[in-house]
């Protein structure tokens, strides 16, 4: 169903084509986030220079007063460009969601619904709400922090070389072996992290489906070992990812060593420098000031790397989420790619030129070696109704989705009435009718916006559903599923009939209009097929039914990858 | 809050594992704070000695024991961080399994009506992304804010020690509006954006839902891209209610942040004031601001884990609607059956709250070994009459007993696992000769005998990889095999040629030699053999 995951490259490359359009949010949350770093370090400055007059010069309040002034000037600096940093990073993940919702959007037109068709409603919608929003981290909080990760400790290490150079090289000593170390360990947490996202969904899949089978399990008296199961497979799982975490958390403490050590180190060197038992480099001359700044200025040396480790699991998140969207879009639509979709000035155009439906010796493998359609050459009337027969996996489907123009033909060209399937509007109804949470115009406008309340209505009685509309206080305007018990199957595909009506399109195709219908729906849709095929509509079908061959002027058996009249 | 209850009694069930992963936490924050402000005591008192000895003047420092105490903290915060997130990892895996586990007993409990009412897509939300909302919230939530609190409170503590109670009092102000701004006031105001949020999901869910599934319609239509911008609309306007949240949770750190700073400003202040009188000295004026300092650290995660409570609990909520246990019916079944009756349902009434009848005074007495068949249009009741034969449903009025029975429902269920696992459902210590056995019965012999895994060919997703046929029969297979003496099958041969389902009816006739079948069906060919059939009026 979907191409074999692609690699990390490919998918840090998609994340970073998603930012091209975002620069500027990133750029203004890289310079919040600097500037409050800035103030960060003039904060540190004001105070250990308070500290140092006040206690080592015995200096007045009086004299300090100034200096506080600054020192709570640099701290609101620092919190006013903190909120603006969170507020543009969460703007910056707003764009790139919607820019990857877009993508995934026009990839799904580019698929069409046959392809959509053979992946479940649900992990289709998962993709687009769920992976996406699991992108946010990533952009809002693990992209800015990479650069700032780089720029603030830069600064620092340069002003605190600047104060005392040996301080400085403590600094400079433990920075790049912390990248190293992370490196190291990283390497082997990646792949361990990326495996820890995959068993996590498996496990909820299994969990969910266990909980969809719900009454089966009640059914057949198991759902005890159905728990059980769960408890097991849970249990099996975490004890292998802790075995993960293990590493995966080394890179952390790693981290969080040097930060500690670091900060130690400084503190004793500092502390014996001032004392003057270092007499070596330039240690003599420490001040408490200077010291002291020092000793603040390590932590927030380490806090912008310690703040990106943090975040390491947004990466981890988002490389997951963004291997399967990109699997997704890099998926096998190549073979039988759609056509372009129809535009919606089209819709209402009438069909001119030619007046038949042609196909020119079409072939179709879905196999290589195994021909769906052979060769096949035809010719249908317009206002013709077509039957398509034949047993099932015969190709009756596939000859209907390629008219539709849902699939391509290998070889060979169809033309409806002088146009490429698929290239304008026309009905289609499959084998489950479909409807929105909405009312009865709602669901008809969908497709017909123009409709007038009395098209809407002719439309809904023609597929007799006029008895349930009667039933309904405000008609039209009435919910479809007020009730809470929604339509039945055949009611529902009587809906989608009443579309047709109301879009009045030149040419309709069904595939299997009455499988599974009950007796009363079945009349119906008999009906109405009949209501079109005197309206003059070209109808083409695939059916089983005898009542429907029988409405069929041509019918036509499909088989072995022929089609021949029957 | 009160919807959180079950769910928190389930946390606290492991009290010793949450005691020691908060006792890990305090060790991890109190050994920052340590480390930071020792150094600085450290440091101010070596600058002070180092003045006196340079003026040669007599001073003494022990370098032993802050040197130590430095040294110790730089360890035990590495070690305390690392072995905590571990613990406390496990520790949110085995919530994440005693939840699952708990909710999937609650589930089974629950009526099935409740369950009915949801779509799978709402399932699948729900399940993944409230439960992960649940499994953290002592780690993220309860346990930081209650450290937070208990740290502070060693901070006004030591303030009250070191300093004076006045001031400490002061700090203890300041500290407690930060507190306040990062937990309750950052929930107040993201609450009703996450409950309104979530809402949105659930919709915008159910239109992406709708618009795949009429995806073929749309296209034909050439609606498609239409009804996808408009779409793309929702989910836009939703991300933006998000961002807003996202600045207020900003907003609340920075500020609470801000005051924490404040908080170390005011002690330095106040602090001159008391080493100016000589009540302090200069390293103990310099160990509380930076201890302050420090505590920006333990307050930084509270405003993201408090700006997502509302989220919980909106997700708690939902929980708690979903696993509502109805009253249990209670259990009849075979308790008054007549002899060699199979099924007895007298006076039998069917009704959906809120609803006409769907099935009134119905009755039915099925001897043993009959086969009956029950025809009826869609819409007609037939379905829930299958439920109420199989007790799923209980009757509204009248009364319905049967003996054990095995229920093929309408639709059909599979399980991502191999086809030997879900048949065994059916009857749990069957031999593989008898499910190829059963499996020839329906005619897939052949289908799986050519797959490389046999019986232990993967069902995926839905039992998606079988076509919709396949799927019936596989299903159908499984209520066969069950040694259940009646059973109940609706509309049994769903999507199975006519051909097919002729030579099915035939050969099952024999292997259900002496067992009662009840099937319902929308027309006379759907059924199994019958030997009287019952036509359904609406």
């Amino acid at each position: 169903m979907t191409a074999p995951a692609p690699d990390q490259r490919a998918v840090r490359h998609w994340l970073s084509g998603l930012t091209s359009g975002n620069r500027r949010w990133i750029r203004g949350t890289v310079a919040a986030g600097t500037l409050a770093g800035v103030a960060t370090i003039i904060q540190m400055v004001f105070l250990a220079r308070i500290v140092h007059l006040g206690v080592i010069e015995q200096a007045p309040l009086s004299v300090l007063a100034p200096l506080f002034a600054g020192l709570i000037l640099a701290i609101i600096v620092r919190a006013v460009a903190q909120g603006v940093q969170t507020h543009l990073a969460a703007k910056c993940s707003e764009q790139v969601r919607r820019a990857a919702r877009r993508q995934i959007h026009q990839h799904w037109r580019k698929s069409g619904p046959l392809e959509l068709g053979q992946t479940s409603a649900g992990s289709l919608a998962r993709e687009w709400i769920d992976h996406v929003d699991a992108l946010h981290g990533y952009f809002a909080r693990f992209l800015p922090q990479m650069t700032l990760s780089l720029i603030v400790p830069l600064i620092i290490l340069v002003y605190v070389v600047y104060l005392d150079w040996l301080a400085g090289t403590f600094l400079l000593l433990s920075a790049p072996l912390i990248p190293f170390f992370m490196a190291l360990v990283g390497m082997g947490a990646e792949k361990l992290n990326q495996q820890h996202f995959n068993t996590i969904s498996r496990l909820s899949g299994q969990f969910l489906d266990k909980v969809r089978g719900l009454t089966t399990l009640q059914l057949f008296g198991q759902t005890d070992t159905a728990a059980e199961q769960i408890q097991l497979r849970s249990d099996h799982y975490r004890r292998i990812t802790l075995k993960t975490l293990r590493v995966a958390f080394l890179s952390s403490a790693v981290l969080e060593f040097f930060a500690s050590v670091a900060i130690a180190v400084i503190a004793i060197y500092i502390g014996f420098g001032l004392l003057g038992y270092i007499t070596y480099g330039p240690s003599s001359d420490l001040t408490l000031f200077s010291g002291l700044l020092i000793l603040l200025l390590a932590p927030e040396f380490f806090q912008p790397l310690r703040t990106l480790s943090q975040h390491y699991h947004d990466r981890a998140a988002a490389l997951g989420a963004g291997a399967e969207i990109l699997a997704r879009l890099g998926g096998n639509h190549s073979t039988h790619l759609a056509t372009e979709d129809v535009s919606d000035t089209q819709n209402h155009e009438s069909v001119t030129g030619s007046e038949t439906v042609e196909l020119n010796s079409v072939s179709l493998a879905f196999r290589s070696g195994y021909n769906v359609l052979n060769d096949v050459s035809l010719a249908l009337g317009k206002g013709d109704v077509i039957a398509l027969t034949g047993p099932s996996g015969g190709g009756k489907s596939t000859l209907l989705h390629l008219l539709a123009g849902f699939l391509t033909p290998g070889s060979g060209d169809i033309h409806l009435f002088g146009k490429p399937a698929g290239s304008f509007a026309f009905g289609w109804l499959g084998q489950s009718g479909f409807l929105v949470h909405g009312t009865w115009a709602d669901n008809l406008r969908l497709t017909s916006p123009q409709a007038s309340d009395v098209a809407i209505e002719t439309a809904l009685r023609n597929v007799g559903l006029g008895p349930l509309l009667d039933a309904r206080k405000s008609g039209i305007s009435s919910k479809v599923s007020e009730d809470g018990q929604g339509l039945s199957g055949g009611q529902a595909r009587r809906l989608s009939l009443a579309r047709i009506f109301v879009a009045d399109y030149d040419i309709i195709l069904l595939d299997e209009p009455t499988a599974g219908l009950d007796s009363d729906s079945e009349i119906f849709v008999l009906e109405a097929l009949h209501k079109l095929a005197l309206a003059g509509k070209t109808l083409i079908f695939s059916t089983h039914h005898r009542a429907l061959l029988a409405l069929a002027t041509r019918v036509l058996l499909v088989s072995g990858g022929e089609v021949k009249d029957v | 809050m009160s919807e959180l209850k079950p769910w928190l009694k389930l946390i606290y069930a492991r009290p010793g594992r949450l005691l020691m992963g908060a006792v890990l936490m305090f060790a991890a924050l109190l050994s920052g704070l340590g480390l930071l402000a020792l150094s600085g005591w450290f440091i101010t008192k070596t600058a002070l000695v180092g003045v006196l000895l340079a003026a040669s003047l007599p001073a003494t420092i022990n370098l032993y024991v802050p040197g130590g105490g430095i040294r110790f903290f730089a360890v035990s915060r590495t070690v305390s961080r690392y072995v905590e997130r571990l613990y406390n990892h496990d520790t949110v895996l085995l919530l994440l399994t005693d939840i699952r586990v708990a909710m999937f007993h609650k589930l089974a409990t629950a009526g099935r009506g409740q369950r009915h009412q949801l779509t799978g897509a709402q399932w699948l939300s729900r399940l993944t992304n409230d439960v992960d909302a649940l499994d953290t919230l002592y780690l993220r939530l309860i346990a930081p804010a209650a450290l937070a609190a208990l740290i502070t409170m060693l901070i006004f503590a030591l303030a009250a020690l070191l300093f004076d109670i006045r001031i400490a009092a002061g700090i203890l102000l300041i500290l407690t509006v930060a507190f306040v701004l990062a937990t309750l006031a950052v929930y107040m105001r993201t609450a009703r954006i996450a409950f309104r949020q979530s809402d949105q999901q659930d919709s915008l869910r159910m239109s992406v839902i709708e618009h795949l599934e009429g995806f073929a319609e749309l296209t034909a239509a050439g609606r498609s891209d239409k009804h996808g911008a408009w779409l793309l609309r929702q989910a836009h306007q939703a991300s933006s209610e998000q961002v807003k949240a996202d600045s207020r949770i900003g907003w609340h750190q920075a500020s609470s942040h801000l005051l924490i700073n404040l908080a170390a400003v005011f002690a330095l202040w106040v602090g001159f004031e008391l080493f100016h009188c000589g009540v302090i000295s200069g390293p103990v004026l310099v160990l509380l601001p930076i201890a302050l300092l420090g505590l920006a650290e333990v307050y930084g995660m509270l405003p993201e884990a408090f700006g997502k409570l509302g989220a919980t609990q909106a997700s708690v909520k939902r929980l708690n609607r979903d696993c509502e246990i109805t009253a249990p019916k209670a259990d009849l079944r075979a308790a008054s059956l007549p002899e060699h009756a199979a099924l007895m349902a007298q006076d039998l009434s069917i009704q959906y709250p809120q609803h006409t009848p769907l099935i009134m005074h119905f009755n039915l007495q099925v001897k043993i070994g009959e086969r009956v068949g029950i025809l009826g249009r869609s819409g007609s009741g037939k379905s829930s009459l299958a439920d109420a034969f199989s007790g799923l449903l209980g009757p509204s009025d009248g009364s319905c007993i049967s003996l054990p029975c095995a229920y093929l429902t309408q639709t059909t269920v599979l399980f991502e696992d191999t086809l030997r696992a879900n048949l065994l459902l059916g009857l749990p210590d069957a031999t593989d000769a008898q499910l190829w056995r059963v499996l020839e019965l329906v005619e897939l012999t052949d289908r799986f005998d050519s797959e490389p895994g046999q019986l232990g060919t993967w069902l995926g997703s839905s039992g998606s990889r079988l076509s919709g046929g396949e799927a019936r029969r596989v299903a159908l297979a499984r209520v066969l095999l069950s040694s259940a003496p009646l059973l109940i099958l609706d509309e049994p041969f769903t999507g199975v040629d006519a051909a097919t389902r002729q030579r099915i009816t035939r050969q099952i006739d024999s292997w259900l030699e002496g067992k009662t079948v009840i099937s319902l069906a929308h027309g006379p060919d759907a059924l199994t053999g019958t030997d009287r059939v019952i036509q359904l009026e609406s």
